[in-house]
Parts: C-alpha cells; structure tokens; sequence
C-alpha cells in the first residue's frame, strides 16, 4: 500500500464510541466512498484524517510511511466539507485568494480554479448572492486549489445541479487518473457509484463491508431480476415455461401482464436463461437487472 | 507566527470591514464623534475644552459595542458555517488561528476607532488637537479589552445567534449597568465596602478604568480627589498590567478552550 491508511481509529464522544478500531486506505488512483446512515462515524473518520478530532487511538502511514497528522500531513490532502457556508461578505475571487496564499500556491493558480469550477464569472461577486451549488462549487475549487495527493469530500453531491455535477466528476476522473486519491461520503449511492472504485459501508462507527460496488452486490446475496418478454407467445406455451421454472425451485417465478419476473440468485441467472432456451419461440427477449446499490446497502445495513 | 496565520490575518480584516454589522456601528461612531467636534468647534474655548471628555463618554459606549460586534462570531461563526474544521485542515495550529483572528480583527478594530476619532480631529478646534491625538490608545486599549472578551464568547457559545445575545448583554452590563450595580451595592451594603473595594470594581471594568484615566487625563487629579478614588487610581505599572491582562486573559482562554477541544 502506498497510498494513505489509518489503523484501529478509536474515537469516543462521551458516551458514544463514534469510531470502534476502524481502519482504512485508499490507494493511488483509486477513489473510496464511506456510505452509511446518520452517525455511523464516516465524517468523524474523515476528520480524524483531517486533524479535526483527535482519536483515543489510530495510526496514520501516507506511502507506507508510519505519520502524524501534522503540517506535512495535512499539505497534502484537500477538503470539501459538508454544507459548507463560506462568509458572505466576501466574493469568491477573495476567499480563493485567501487560500491559495494560506497553502502557498500562486496566485495565477487562482483563475484557472475558477474557470474549472464554473465560476469565472460569478468570481468577483460577494458569496451572499451565491446559489447553494455555486457555494458547493466554490468549496470544490477550495480543495482542489492546491492540486493535494487526496481529496476528502464530505457529501460532496449536496446542492450541485448536473452542470456541478459535472464539474464534480471530471475532479474525480482526474484525480483517479493521475494517480491521485479521493475519499468520499454520501447518502447518493447511486450518484457516486460509477465514479468510485470501492464503497466502505459503516454503521455504529464500524465498518461492515468493504470492496467494489460488485463485490457488495455478491456479499448481500440478493436475487437478480430477470425479465422475460413472453408478448404474442401462446398463453399454453407460457404457462409451460412457468411450470418448468417453478419446478426448477431456485427463485421465485411470478407472470406479471406480457412478462414473467423471475427473482433467482446471481449465479443461478446462466441456469434459467438455459431452461428458457428449451422453449422456442415464447421468449422474444431477455433483461437482467442486478440490485441496486441502494438495495444492497440496505440489506448490509439492515443485517447489522 | 506560519504562512496561514499570515494570511488569516489579512482575510480577517478583509472580510470585517465587509461586515454591514462592523460599517454601521463603525459610521455611527464616526458621525458622532465629528457631532462631537463641530459642537466644540462652534462653541466658547470653556465649552470647547469639553469636546475630549464628550468624546470619551462617546467612545466609552460605542467602542466595546464596535469591537464586540467585531469578535462575537470569530469562532461560533466559522463553526456554524463549517468552515472551522476547513480553517484547521489547513497546517495551522489552533492557537495560531485564534491569535490570528484577534491581530486581524484588532486591525479592523483600529480602522473603525481611526475613523472615528479621525473624524472628530478633522473637524473640532485646532487648539483640542493634543487633547484628542491622547484619546487614541486609552480608546484603542479599550476596544482590545472588549474584541478579546467577544472573541472568549465566541469560542464558548455554540450557536452565532447566542454569542450576538450574550455580547449584548454583556455590553449592557459592562457599559450601562456596571457603575448603577457599583452604587447599588454601596447602597445595599450601607456603605459597608471598603473605598479600595470600590475601587478594585471600578477598575476590574475595562470601561470604568478607560473613564477613570480619561477622567484623570482631562479633569487631573483633583476631580478624582473630590470623588474620592485618586488614592487608588493604578499607577502606569499596574495599569498597563490591567489592560494587558484584559487583552490577554480572554484571548488566552479562548485559545486553550480551543486547543483542548477534542472535536471541531
């Protein structure tokens, strides 16, 4: 691992374990998301990479390297926190100016962060007449501002319309691209899923499941869904189709109108699409659907 | 002091002489002080040589409220906002970024007390220059005082709209009520407390110690005698150590508070 990784982050708030010995990493050119319901700890562990919250125990390696959240740490990673609310008697051309000199980055970088998050026009405006996706962009331009090696975005699809959207993908891209790493939360799985290399699902500040989006989809052990187009096939032919599927006993079979759904688990989806082949000419088509992420996460969740 | 506290500073400032909060009171002060100085200017030399001690009763009440209006949301404001735990992702260390704010704050604080005196010494009588020109630091020591005790509410409240509540009832207290409570206790106790008692509580106010050495700077000692205090006016040791530790405490506090936080 050459990327950045924290080991056995134990966090208590009062009476609250708000972290029990989590650990995680994110590699080069890979981006993380932590998904999970309110508390289960993923913003409190991005502020412990962050310096924010102080852990009653963790330790921290960048590039293989046992570290401290220090100066040196924290030059390297940018921020986008959550709902963030910049002061608004200020324009954005001024609080980037006020970053890039706090982070030491010139000020003709300033600019071109603008025009990448879609602002250059709105730069010299106060941040009071802002819209919540422009302040969204703007505390996107913040974190990337000083080009860091990891990205942590808490929540970072809150308030952006699809042109923030956009500007927020081609930043991710990049940054997986070039090596880089992003660490993310969100309630949006399904946003954030094409554009994220592994989900870490956490709930009561301990991580649940860990791996890409088709590995949670195998560990859940949810059926997929297929469809069977039966339109204009004999109804005699089709309720033979049925029977023979139903006596196969791996999922359920319901006729639903010109179709049949069938719930079968993932790797019974090839025996079924073989049974139906034995019927010519009652199936004109054939669609699988995979559960989504967001049913996933909810049997993950739910199981705990 | 590092590279991000250097420029916390100037984005203090920046962003505080923007605040229509800070400008109004700011312009307040302004427009009465040179009220103050017109006033003197048209009048006989007897009432012209009042215009300092109108200025410091002026600047008694509206400078605490410029530099509480100033500091009550250095904190509690970046936290409501979230922009505190961004500030301290940044390599700086909390104490760094509470000074910070209090230098760039302070600065911003000196421009509102230089517009306002600024604007008395353009317009009142050549001759109440020296006076006036001695009302700066007394006048700035005493808004530092008020901007370190905003910024000790503002670490401790957490929410912006209580720290605003809290900073006026302490400017009540502090300004208006401060010296009623002192009688009302010399009444209470029939007298019972002992003059350096009295003493002690007038001057532990950063306000009522900024009235007394006004009082004594325009009026000398002998009005001190007569009101009975002169005995216990601080020396310039004691007094700077006062001031001082009005700058200092709260600030200090604030910092520590912060420092030990263990979640921002």
């Amino acid at each position: 691992m050459r990327g950045v990784e924290v080991r056995g982050a134990s966090v208590r708030l009062g009476n609250v374990q708000a972290l029990d010995d989590v650990s995680l990493s994110v590699e080069p050119g890979r981006a993380v998301m932590l998904v999970g319901p309110n508390g289960a700890g993923k913003s409190t562990l991005l502020k412990v990479l962050l310096g924010l919250v102080r852990p009653d125990f963790a330790v921290f390696e960048w590039s293989g390297r046992a570290s401290r959240v220090d100066a040196q740490w924290k030059m390297r990673i940018g921020y986008l926190p959550e709902a963030v609310a910049f002061s608004e008697n200020l324009s954005g051309l001024q609080l980037l100016r006020f970053f890039a000199s706090a982070r030491g980055v010139p000020r003709s970088r300033v600019g071109p962060v603008l025009e990448r998050v879609g602002l250059s026009a709105a730069a010299r405006r106060a941040i009071r007449g802002y819209s919540r996706g422009m302040r969204q962009r703007l505390g996107l331009g913040v974190a990337i501002l000083s080009e860091p090696d990891l990205l942590v975005l808490d929540e970072p699809t809150a308030g952006l319309d699809q042109e923030g959207l956009g500007v927020l993908w081609s930043v991710i891209a990049e940054w997986r691209e070039s090596g880089r790493m992003v660490l993310a939360t969100t309630h949006d799985l399904a946003l954030m899923e094409r554009r994220m290399d592994e989900i870490c699902v956490m709930r009561e500040g301990r991580v649940l499941a860990r791996g890409s989006a088709e590995d949670l989809r195998r560990s859940a052990r949810l059926p997929h869904r297929i469809w069977l187009d039966v339109e204009g096939a004999p109804d005699a032919r089709v309720e033979l189709l049925c029977d023979a599927m139903r006596k196969w006993g791996k999922g359920r079979i319901e006729r639903v109108g010109s179709r049949i759904l069938a719930e079968v688990p993932a790797d019974e989806t090839l025996a079924l699409v073989e049974i139906q082949s034995g019927f010519r000419g009652v199936v004109a088509g054939i669609r699988v659907e995979e559960p989504s992420l967001d049913v996933v996460y909810e049997r993950l969740v739910g199981a705990a | 002091m590092g590279r991000v506290g250097r420029a916390l500073i100037w984005h203090e400032l920046l962003e505080r002489t923007r605040d229509r909060w800070v400008v109004v009171v700011s312009l307040l002060f302004a427009l009465l002080a040179s009220g103050v100085g017109l006033y003197g200017r048209g009048a006989e030399a007897e009432v012209a040589k009042l215009t300092g001690p109108s200025l410091v009763t002026l600047a008694s009440l509206l400078v605490p409220l410029v530099a509480l209006v100033l500091s009550h949301d250095a904190i509690v404001g970046e936290r409501e906002r979230n922009t505190l735990g961004l500030l301290l992702s940044l390599p700086v260390g909390r104490f760094e970024v509470v000074f910070a704010k209090l230098v760039g704050r302070s600065l911003a604080l000196v421009a509102a007390v230089g517009l306002g005196l600024g604007a008395a010494f353009l317009v009142s009588d050549p001759g109440e220059a020296s006076a006036l020109l001695a009302l700066i630091g007394p006048t700035l020591l005493l808004g530092l005082a008020f901007l370190s005790l905003g910024l000790l509410i503002s670490t401790l409240m957490s929410r912006q709209v209580t720290a605003a509540s809290v900073v006026v009832v302490v400017w009540f207290c502090l300004v208006f009520f401060y010296d009623l409570g002192v009688l009302g206790l010399l009444v209470a106790t029939d007298g019972g407390l002992s003059q350096q008692t009295v003493s002690a509580l007038v001057f532990g106010n950063p306000a009522g110690l900024y009235r007394i050495e006004m009082m004594n700077a325009f009026a000398g000692p002998d009005a001190l005698r007569e009101l009975g205090i002169a005995a216990d006016l601080p020396g310039d040791g004691a007094s700077a150590m006062l001031w001082g530790l009005w700058l200092l405490v709260p600030a200090g506090i604030s910092g520590i508070l912060l420092a030990r936080r263990k979640v921002v």
